[in-house]
């Protein structure tokens, strides 16, 4: 009787962790669909941005970028609230990823911190101006990453993973390396949110579905569209000093100011992993270009072939963190050198300068 | 007498050792044979699909190729390949996604290209991730198209990554190329 009595306790518990477990994801998932009917606070950027591109609720959409620049936009399917909020909110992620702006990150950005480690990392610092980024005449500019011109040519065969990646996918992999973090799930509001600003953008545009626009991905920059000097870190160091370090750190580490980030770390922990295609090291034509067309801000295009290659070869030969496929070990090595290369370069740098400092920039993160 | 008995019994050892060596010298170069035999099989006399690296030629991928001008995206490699792949999932569904769907050959509407033409499926691609308002919810290309599984086909949910449900979007993905449409273009109603 007693046996009896105890194996019904035991399901009646079980039933009870079960009923538990459902309640606590009904409950989450109202939260979420209340986060999707709360009403979007912009940041100023993607305020300026969507009022710029028209975003209104309409039965149809015509874009005023296309408009002014061609006199004539097609009127395309317009978008309801519910698409509107949810380009507002991809719009905020690609801008402000950690939430740093917003009330409540965790609501306000579905919590996208939970997928990072670093406390830099935002998506508008590779996909500059939310990923749109224009001259003064409103030319999109080559090789600058642009997030609706990814859109249009996504599904296509990726040479890095040899597949046809999705652009879901590619999102994924910017979490797992650039941001050295965690993927979300394909379903994640944060991934639709993202698409959702993207393939506005490629409406915004008027881009056309599998062509290919300048401003699509980077303009990768090989050894052979140099002098052929070879990728020199000694060069890399004096011109990174020269063009960087001001943002950027001494030691790349990054820039922090009255607790608001000033230029992200392009090295340390809070910089991208080892497995990124930014690492010199598994891709050495990536970075050189994004620096060439990107960097330094405001005078982009002004470095020569070779001179980014050096700051890409200099920036990769600091520390940063392993990337997850490279075990246990690998991370400890790099985790060990993350934590003992920056004192003792900054004793070496002291040493040098007679025991004075020389940079009084603070720098954060050593 | 002792050296004879040991020299007898070792070149008895040395016997057996070599009938052995005999024994397996064929085993190695049939086992070879075999799995060879199994690999040239599998590839070339299956007709097992997941052995193959191509897709299989159905009627009409020619002329669909050249009407929709797949050659853009190159003359093979995996993305044309998808895009084949597509195009007979589309065309000849039951036969493609037997296990999505319970329709037959028999049955007068069997396949996406029942109910969907080419230019449907693109416009519909570049219409989606939009909130459906009588669903209340974002729907994609690719719910669309589980639901067409599950629904049209009477059949079953593949999941999201499912070369079934992937290669309809790059198969749309690739007529909204060669129509040249932009995010949410509209159909003309002529």
């Amino acid at each position: 009787m007693s046996t009896t009595a105890g194996k019904l306790l035991k399901i009646v518990l079980l039933l009870l962790v079960l009923a538990g477990i459902y309640a606590l994801a009904t409950q989450k998932h109202k939260q979420r669909e209340n986060a999707r009917q709360a009403t979007v606070a912009l940041t100023p950027g993607c305020a300026e941005k969507l009022r710029r591109y028209g975003l209104v609720r309409s039965e149809r959409y015509r874009s005023p970028y296309v408009l002014q620049r061609t006199g004539t936009a097609v009127p395309v399917r317009g978008y309801s609230d519910e698409d509107i909020r949810a380009i507002q909110r991809g719009c905020n992620i690609i801008d402000d990823t950690q939430g740093k702006l917003a009330r409540d990150p965790a609501l306000e950005r579905w919590n996208t911190t939970r997928f990072i480690r670093g406390s830099h990392t935002s998506c508008d610092h590779c996909h500059q101006s939310l990923g749109d980024k224009q001259d003064g005449h409103g030319n999109p500019l080559k090789g600058s990453l642009s997030l609706g011109a990814a859109w249009v040519m996504a599904d296509m065969y990726d040479r890095f993973t040899g597949m046809l990646l999705p652009f879901e996918l590619r999102q994924m992999q910017c979490f797992i390396n650039s941001s050295n973090g965690y993927k979300p799930n394909i379903a994640d509001d944060v991934l639709r949110d993202v698409t959702a600003y993207s393939r506005f953008l490629s409406a915004a545009m008027a881009l056309k579905i599998g062509n290919h626009y300048d401003e699509q991905g980077i303009d990768e920059i090989p050894a052979s569209a140099t002098s052929k000097q070879g990728d020199d870190y000694v060069r890399g160091e004096l011109l990174y000093k020269e063009k960087c370090q001001v943002c950027h750190g001494r030691q790349a580490f990054g820039l922090e100011a009255n607790g608001q980030l000033v230029a992200p770390a392009l090295a340390g922990p809070n910089a991208w992993n080892t497995q990124s295609r930014n690492y010199f090291y598994y891709v050495s034509t990536i970075l050189p270009g994004f620096i060439c067309r990107n960097m330094p801000l405001g005078a982009e295009n002004t470095l020569s072939n070779q001179e980014c290659r050096d700051i890409a070869y200099y920036i990769s030969n600091l520390p940063r963190p392993a990337g997850d496929r490279q075990g246990p070990i690998i991370a400890l090595e790099h985790q060990a050198l993350m934590t003992f290369m920056p004192p003792l370069m900054r004793l070496m740098e002291s040493n040098r300068k007679g025991g004075v400092a020389a940079d009084p920039a603070p720098e954060r993160d050593k | 007498m002792s050296q004879q008995i040991l020299s007898d019994s070792n070149m008895r050892g040395e016997e057996k050792q070599n009938a052995r060596t005999r024994a397996t010298a064929w085993k190695i170069p049939l086992m070879v044979g075999l799995m060879l035999s199994f690999v040239l099989w599998a590839h070339f006399a299956s007709g097992v699909r997941v052995f193959h690296s191509e897709s299989t030629s159905e009627s009409g991928w020619e002329k669909f190729r050249a009407d929709y001008g797949i050659a853009y995206f190159g003359e093979d490699g995996q993305f044309v390949r998808a895009v084949q792949n597509g195009y007979n999932l589309v065309n000849y569904t039951h036969k493609y996604a037997s296990r999505f769907t319970r329709k037959t050959a028999a049955d007068r509407v069997n396949s996406c290209a029942s109910c969907h033409t080419p230019e449907d499926l693109a416009y519909g691609f570049v219409n989606s991730d939009r909130v459906d308002p009588k669903l209340g919810k974002r729907i994609s290309f690719e719910d669309r198209v589980r639901w067409c599984y599950a629904n049209g086909m009477e059949g079953f949910v593949p999941t999201i990554y499912d070369p079934a449900v992937r290669d309809i979007r790059l198969l749309a993905r690739a007529v909204a190329h060669h129509l040249q449409l932009t995010e949410g273009a509209l159909r003309s109603k002529n």
